[in-house]
């Protein structure tokens, strides 16, 4: 991202933003295509499974990072407690984001997911229980990603608040100190 | 980029506002962050999240500043870089940061796969850590699972000379739920088992049968047929045994374990009675 480019004017990461949309938008025109060409249903739902599976780990490795500064990941500590971890970047880094770059990100992680429920819902229509099935597994990555990077966001506003008031009372404590030594 | 490591801590003996200037001085150093080198994953690789979900696997993410208390980190110092380390588990990775952070995008393809090899070895395989289930699928991850089951359903469909696709649907479904139902029987006996380490563990067992229903599928004899399944079976029920049982009270073990050896003896008659 260039400090020299006013922020909002362009993508600052328009091939991050290319493939995070990409992997997306393949695995659901390939859904919504391949019910008219294709008779074969194993070969939709790996392809379909494999394209969302791809997505999903594109998004919360790599486009998750670069658009938006976030990242989630789940541990386990050493007692075999399950413990999810969020990460964020600083406030100044986060408000030097590209504001169209977290706009597309975010959009379209909720896109996807409406569209897939709308297709669910053709499918419930139709009584394609093995569509369905293909279904529920995009919508669960798609979910989860939703799920995990908004919890990180909250996570991360929880942070520099935090981080802000320490600050302050780091400051003003530090003040009176000074204030009390000169006296 | 390896300034990471000059990074200070959040000490208290450094005054706040030199701490900013370092932050901001970190920041601004590594926010020209470079644009990763636009490679997908070549393979499948799939990831949790893991969740995967997971990741689904992976070493964390840098930073300094980390507390090893269950807390939710503190926000990173310089925005990770692309490529990095893919999330999920492995807490063994907070060792290194200057290694993971400038990582592109192949190397934690490589690093994924490779998980996925060690966890395939732990589980499948005999080895010492099987006796401690906490330590053993510690980095568990959902893609080798996801794996497994697709393989198998595609298997079970490519031997099949009628209805191919409900076979696949059908082998998908059973053993995803199966996987689900079975951990929360873990769950609700009582038992300490974490969810998706235990989808992990369930989809990592199917090893065996996964090389059973490809032996079938070459040669389809009957007698070879379930030989083979019986021998894969008795496999995958002596891997999944030592987690699943340490998971639970001990009077409450065969409990826990009927479910899992049923389920693997009802992929076992689907791989036969395929033709």
């Amino acid at each position: 991202m260039d400090l020299t480019q006013p922020p909002g004017e362009n993508y600052a990461n328009p091939r991050t933003c290319f493939f995070h949309v990409l992997f997306k938008a393949a695995a659901l025109a390939f859904y919504i295509l391949s019910a008219l060409f294709i008779d074969n249903f194993v070969i939709i739902f790996v392809v379909t499974v494999l394209l969302a599976a791809l997505d999903f780990w594109v998004v919360k490795n790599v486009s998750g990072r670069i658009l938006v500064g976030l990242r989630w990941w789940n541990e386990i500590n050493d007692l075999g407690e399950s413990v999810w971890k969020f990460e964020s970047l600083e406030q100044e880094s986060l408000a030097r984001l590209n504001k169209k770059d977290s706009w597309l990100f975010w959009w379209t992680l909720y896109l996807t997911a409406v569209a897939w429920v709308v297709l669910g819902i053709f499918s419930l229509i139709r009584f394609q229980a093995d569509y369905c099935l293909i279904i529920g597994v995009c919508l669960t990555l798609s979910v989860a990603n939703i799920i995990g990077f908004t919890k990180c966001r909250k996570d991360a506003k929880k942070q520099i608040q935090k981080f802000a008031s320490q600050t302050i009372a780091n400051r003003v404590s530090s003040t009176i100190q000074s204030a009390f030594s000169v006296v | 980029m390896s300034h990471s490591d000059t990074i200070p801590l959040h000490a208290s003996s450094q005054s706040d506002i030199d701490e900013i200037e370092n932050l901001i001085n970190a920041s601004v150093q590594s926010a020209p962050a470079t644009v990763l080198p636009a490679r997908p994953p070549s393979p499948p690789r799939i990831p949790v999240s893991s969740s995967p979900f997971i990741q689904s696997n992976l070493p964390p993410l840098p930073p300094s500043a980390q507390k090893p208390s269950s807390v939710p980190s503190v926000p990173a110092a310089p925005p990770p870089p692309p490529g990095n380390s893919h999330s999920n588990i492995g807490v063994s990775g907070f060792g290194s940061p200057p290694n993971t952070l400038t990582e592109p995008v192949w190397d934690t393809v490589k690093r994924d796969l490779s998980r996925i090899v060690s966890n395939l070895k732990l589980v499948v395989f005999p080895n010492p850590y099987r006796e401690d289930p906490g330590k053993a699928l510690r980095d568990w991850d959902l893609w080798g699972p996801f794996f497994f089951i697709v393989f198998l359903g595609l298997t079970l469909s490519w031997s099949a000379s009628v209805k191919k696709s409900e076979v696949f649907a059908v082998a998908f479904a059973l053993l995803a739920a199966g996987a689900v139902i079975l951990t929360l029987n873990v769950l609700l006996l009582g038992g300490h088992i974490i969810f998706f380490q235990s989808l992990s563990l369930l989809g990592y067992c199917l090893f065996p049968l996964d090389v059973g229903a490809l032996i079938c599928m070459l040669k389809d004899n009957v007698i070879v047929k379930v030989v083979v399944v019986c021998v894969t079976l008795f496999w995958s029920s002596w891997a999944a045994y030592p987690f699943m049982s340490s998971a639970v009270n001990p009077r409450r073990k065969a409990l826990a374990l009927y479910p899992v050896f049923l389920m693997y003896v009802s992929v076992g008659f689907l791989i036969i009675a395929i033709d």
